[in-house]
């Protein structure tokens, strides 16, 4: 029972190059089992992720709700308010809220937090406030894209989902049919072939299918990571074809005014003997102005106003809406009320656009309920696989070694050398985790007879 | 473990590569891309409006006041500017002009001429639009002696009243 499948293996094998397909295993068998744990836990948050709206909407829903009556009260009024219940904040942001069911959002920061206060529009009344620390949204997002490690954990997130393309193009290799047969074990798997069968299908053939959608997420998710995605989207900004720059890298332009043309309002009043030209000049926008101008402009109702911090800010008017045509990004100067820059989805450059639909695609907002769905099938079948993949480790591990089997040096594995090379340059942390890798094989495994028997190098 | 001397050789020469790639790892995990001094000029750009309201040095009452306001777009005065209007009001509510449509006086500058009754502290509003444009900057200035109320508003820092809302307080 036993020797029949390993036989059949290794005649297939023997068809193809024997040492890279070894070669080839031994790289997907301990990159799956390094980065297993991670890749877990970035499908299961991702998967509860997807359904954000949903579920703050039921989370918050006494905070968001509010009944309309008559007009709404001045936006100043309204800052001001809040500005009374919590006298030691700074204001940031403002948030008019998309319907005229809809809360206002005061973003303010205090005592080194950062709260959203959520207004009635129609009283003015202080509905209630979230410290956005508090959020579980804001902590799962927090696990998924840098296991609340900061720079660190980024990434390792980052790493781990530049290893599982690895990973796919290694499995897809082993995957690939060696010799013509029928669709078992192919595309579906077999049922019937004894248990040790099953177990490498229950790996194998779901992670086939979903292949093509995990290396989507994994390519819509590295844009926005720490290193390989602020790169990858200064290098498309400077060409032209990215996002314009204070949209995701570089900062925002500054305001046309001359610092020296604006009022100095409070502390030249106090000492009232400087001469009364200091207390002439421009005088910043209200922010009820602002919301004027968004209106004017067009932006899409979830957009958010980024209150300058400075003399020299500029007011910043951004939505990310669900679908990413609706995108807007547009900088008003705070003193004049121009509009410095007016970026829209169709002012991205193209590797912009592309990059602005991977994301709503990667959060499931694209294309709405179905969207969240798609996505949520290619998160499970992750799980599934990286179950699987490590159940199959375990099943066939022997007792004191770790089970890969054993090969020849990469170098000496022409195709998969230039494979793993071509793979560094593109993502420059895997290659650094290569040369890690190297290094302790050198210094310690390499040295160490106990391990270098478990790891079979 | 066959021969010594020849694992003796292989290890300095490891030991060079190894300090090869840590160099090579230092470089890497340092180099951060950088954005273009004027990448924004590849992206669509904005040519704002820009505003110098001219008020004049020496402010009193009940004599005609000119104020003035010179446009500017890129390098360019704004002469026949689709609109230009002045705004003017006292921050105690006292004295509102309404909004009044200012004389095209050339080379970029238009001007209304004012007569402002009483002392206090006031604001000045210039709505201009040119091309797709739209500005609206707003001035303070001071006429003759202040107000203790006016003292205090300005001592306050607070949040200057649009003269087209309503004040809420």
């Amino acid at each position: 029972m036993e020797t029949v499948p390993i036989k059949t293996k290794k005649q297939t094998i023997k068809k193809t190059n024997p040492s890279l397909y070894k070669t080839v295993w031994r790289w997907h068998f301990y990159a799956g089992i390094i980065f297993a744990p991670f890749l877990m836990i970035l499908a299961i948050t991702g998967a509860v992720y997807l359904f954000k709206p949903q579920i703050e909407q039921m989370l918050y829903q006494e905070y968001y709700e509010v009944n309309p009556q008559g007009e709404k009260i001045s936006v100043t009024q309204q800052i001001e308010t809040v500005k009374n219940e919590y006298p030691d904040a700074v204001v940031s942001k403002y948030r008019p809220g998309e319907s005229d069911l809809r809360s206002s959002e005061v973003t303010i920061s205090s005592n080194n937090e950062t709260l959203t206060v959520f207004v009635n529009p129609y009283t003015a009344e202080v509905i209630g406030e979230l410290n956005s620390e508090d959020r579980i949204m804001n902590k799962i997002e927090e696990i998924h894209g840098e296991l609340m490690a900061g720079t660190i954990g980024d990434r390792i997130v980052e790493l781990a989902a530049c290893w599982a393309i690895v990973l796919i193009v290694t499995g897809l290799y082993l995957w690939f049919p060696k010799k013509k047969q029928d669709l078992a074990g192919v595309l579906l798997p077999r049922l019937n072939k004894g248990k040790k069968i099953f177990q490498r299908d229950l790996h194998v053939v779901p992670a086939f299918w979903i292949t093509a959608g995990m290396l989507f997420l994994i390519l819509t998710g590295l844009p926005w990571s720490g290193f390989w995605g602020t790169n990858f989207q200064t290098i498309a900004t400077n060409a032209g074809t990215g996002y314009p720059p204070s949209v995701w890298v570089g900062s925002a332009p500054t305001s046309i005014v001359q610092t020296k043309d604006v009022a100095d309002v409070p502390w030249a009043a106090e000492t009232l003997d400087v001469p009364k030209s200091d207390l002439q000049g421009l005088l910043p926008l209200s922010i009820d102005d602002v919301v004027d101008i968004a209106n004017r402009e067009g932006m899409h109702p979830t957009y958010t106003i980024n209150i300058p911090s400075d003399k020299e800010g500029v007011y910043t008017l951004s939505a990310y809406p669900p679908k990413a045509q609706d995108e807007a990004t547009i900088h008003i100067d705070q003193y004049s009320g121009a509009v410095l820059a007016d970026y829209r989805y169709d002012h991205y450059g193209f590797v912009g656009k592309m990059v602005a639909l991977g994301i709503t695609l990667h959060k499931g907002t694209q294309f709405g309920f179905l969207n969240q769905l798609l996505s949520l099938f290619i998160c499970l079948g992750i799980i599934l696989v990286v179950a699987s993949g490590f159940y199959l480790w375990l099943k066939r591990k022997p007792r004191k070694e770790m089970g890969a089997p054993k090969s020849p040096r990469m170098f000496k594995m022409g195709p998969f050398f230039v494979l793993i090379i071509g793979l560094s340059m593109l993502f420059p942390l895997v290659g650094l985790s290569i040369i890690v890798v190297w290094i302790i094989d050198l210094l310690i495994i390499q040295r160490i007879p106990v391990v270098k028997r478990v790891l079979n190098a | 473990m066959h021969n010594l001397t020849s694992k003796g050789v292989v290890t300095v020469k490891k030991l060079k590569a190894i300090l090869l790639l840590s160099f090579m790892m230092l470089i890497l995990s340092a180099c951060s891309l950088e954005l273009k001094q004027d990448v924004a000029k590849q992206y669509k750009k904005e040519e704002p409006l820009m505003a110098d309201i001219i008020i004049p040095d020496s402010l009193s009452t009940n004599r005609d006041t000119p104020f003035q306001v010179v446009l500017t777009q890129g390098e360019e005065k704004v002469d026949s500017a689709d609109y230009v209007h002045f705004e003017i009001w006292k921050q105690d509510g006292s004295v509102k002009f309404e909004m009044e449509q200012a004389d095209e006086v050339g080379n970029g500058m238009y001007q209304l001429n004012k007569k402002l009754e009483s002392e206090g502290l006031y604001f000045i509003k210039v709505h201009a639009s040119s091309g797709d444009s739209i500005i609206m900057p707003q001035k303070q200035f001071i006429v003759g002696e202040l107000s203790d109320s006016e003292l205090e508003f300005l001592q306050e820092g607070a949040v200057v009243e649009d003269g087209g809302g309503e004040h809420h307080h």
